[in-house]
């Protein structure tokens, strides 16, 4: 399956994703919002689902929303809510939709989030998720039934190189890979020398690579992402610096000045990873500050984004 | 594991009804602190104090969830059973069940709710070892169950949220994909979990599930 983003890494092309939140609610003008923000400086757009338990807008229909603004979306399904029913449901409905790129997850822990009373579903993983996809796309569905039209997908999954232990987490790339996941986007990274690490242990040639990005608005942000976010791991020197931009320094200045600082780290970071063997681009999760995605995407020299088809 | 569901709970279950007899027995009731000896008596002077006639109890020896011993100990109390109005069972739900089925004219009430099938390394800890999943998979996996131990029951695990050997769920649940690594790396059986495990067949879970075994005169014939 070609997609606009599955021909620029294949091309070699620097690509740059991009993340938006969907809605806690029913109002598709604030996805649009956020969607006209970020448009012209990512390749493709991701649609999150229900990230911590916390229920949003469906990736699915907000992704249909994206392709209405003319960005290419990438659909996130989540192992968390589904059984293998719906997912064959939600990926049908998603080609018929015009979807075509697909990135699987396990799901954070719904005692993360704001429902933890919810019953969980798991009974796929992520790399069955994918195998089930890739299957599909044989024409057969799981009861080796002929399906009425035949989806393909560009698939995509997801890693952790900060993650244990780190062979079994590099191991798990390889199943992910085997299963039909063709790009790769990781967790935020901040601390390179673990990433480094992590590829190290990948064959980096077989897969494309998209490092995540987190612009940090500040202090009280990395302690909390540190606290509660599954998987993330901010120095203590990163924070540090953003508690000192800030010193000395009130409201609007300060703010200012401690935002600045979160952008000068995401740059330095999205530099460093540049010259790591094996990234093939970046995925910028901008987590409710969705304006720092252009500033990011500008001053990291990567603008403008080639136009589709070109 | 079980425990006893809390005293507000049990009033109001067992309101309506003045005659009580309690259930317990010296398996899994004695052995998760529901329904020994103890908690009877203790059962018994807290339903007193709250007005209620306590008629005696039926303890039996193993646990109620062995229908012949039960029946053994029914027929024992039969005329103090006869003028019960209600049954409070501290035991898990098989047994109220079993007595439901086994005295239907009166009524059996669950003084405990039932947690998981575990063990019990000391007294009053319990940790769950298994999810009854009809398909194990313990061979591969060094003796440690991903279904039950990782909180998101993974066979390809583990997920991007385990570090330093615990899961992303809380700071005391240890990953079990950590601990599978660990201990097959210890028997060098790590080839085990390179590969891809299939999708897994949960229509071996599902219940209501009857199982009727043939007469056997020899293990696999």
């Amino acid at each position: 399956m070609q997609t606009h983003l599955s021909r620029l890494l294949e091309d070699d092309e620097f690509v740059v994703t991009a993340e938006v939140g969907p809605p806690h609610g029913a109002d598709e003008q604030l996805l649009v919002h956020r969607v006209i923000q970020v448009k012209d400086y990512c390749d493709a757009l991701n649609l999150t689902d229900n990230v911590r338990g916390i229920p949003t807008m469906s990736s699915m229909v907000c992704s249909h929303f994206v392709r209405d603004c003319g960005v290419e979306p990438v659909m996130q399904m989540s192992a968390r809510d589904r059984n293998r029913i719906l997912f064959e449901s939600e990926l049908y409905g998603a080609y018929a939709l015009g979807i075509r790129n697909v990135c699987f997850m396990t799901g954070d822990h719904s005692l993360l989030g704001s429902h933890p009373e919810a019953k969980m579903v798991y009974d796929l993983d992520s790399i069955q998720a994918l195998q089930l996809a890739s299957h599909l796309m044989s024409g057969k569905d799981l009861a080796g039934d002929e399906l009425e039209g035949t989806p393909h997908f560009y698939l995509g999954a997801t890693f952790n190189p900060y993650a244990d232990p780190l062979e079994l987490q590099a191991w798990r790339v390889n199943k992910k890979h085997e299963a039909g996941a063709r790009f790769f986007q990781t967790q935020a990274i901040y601390g390179i020398t673990r990433f480094e690490k992590f590829m190290g242990c990948l064959d980096v040639n077989a897969i494309k690579i998209l490092v995540g990005i987190i612009p940090l608005k500040g202090p009280r942000m990395a302690r909390f992402m540190n606290r509660k976010i599954p998987g993330i791991k901010i120095p203590e020197s990163m924070i540090q610096r953003l508690v000192d931009a800030g010193d000395g320094l009130s409201g609007n200045e300060k703010r200012g000045a401690v935002r600045s600082e979160g952008i000068r780290i995401a740059l330095e970071t999205i530099e460093k990873v540049r010259a790591i063997n094996g990234v093939d681009g970046v995925h910028i999760m901008g987590v409710g500050w969705e304006e720092s995605i252009p500033t990011l995407v500008e001053e990291a020299g990567l603008y403008p984004r080639p136009k589709k088809g070109e | 594991m079980m425990e006893l569901k809390n005293k507000e709970d049990i009033l109001e279950m067992l309101e309506g009804y003045g005659k009580i007899v309690l259930f317990g027995d010296s398996g899994c009731a004695q052995m998760c602190d529901v329904g020994g000896i103890l908690q009877l008596e203790d059962m018994t002077d807290f339903l007193t104090d709250h007005g209620k006639d306590v008629l005696g109890y039926v303890f039996v020896e193993g646990g109620l969830c062995d229908e012949f011993a039960t029946k053994q100990e029914l027929e024992n109390h039969k005329e103090m059973l006869e003028k019960a109005d209600a049954f409070l069972v501290q035991a898990c739900g098989v047994a109220t069940q079993n007595l439901t089925e086994m005295i239907p004219e009166k009524i059996s009430l669950p003084a405990v709710d039932s947690d998981f099938l575990g063990t019990m390394p000391e007294r009053f800890h319990h940790d769950e070892r298994c999810s009854m999943c009809g398909e194990c998979v313990l061979h591969l996996t060094g003796g440690i169950c991903p279904i039950t131990r990782c909180a998101k029951g993974l066979l390809n695990g583990p997920c991007g949220g385990s570090m330093d050997g615990m899961c992303e769920r809380d700071e005391d649940t240890e990953c079990a994909w950590q601990l599978i690594y660990d201990r097959l790396k210890e028997i060098d059986k790590l080839d085990n979990i390179k590969r891809i495990w299939e999708m897994k067949d949960w229509s071996k879970e599902h219940g209501p599930k009857t199982v009727v075994h043939e007469a056997k005169d020899a293990l696999f014939q």
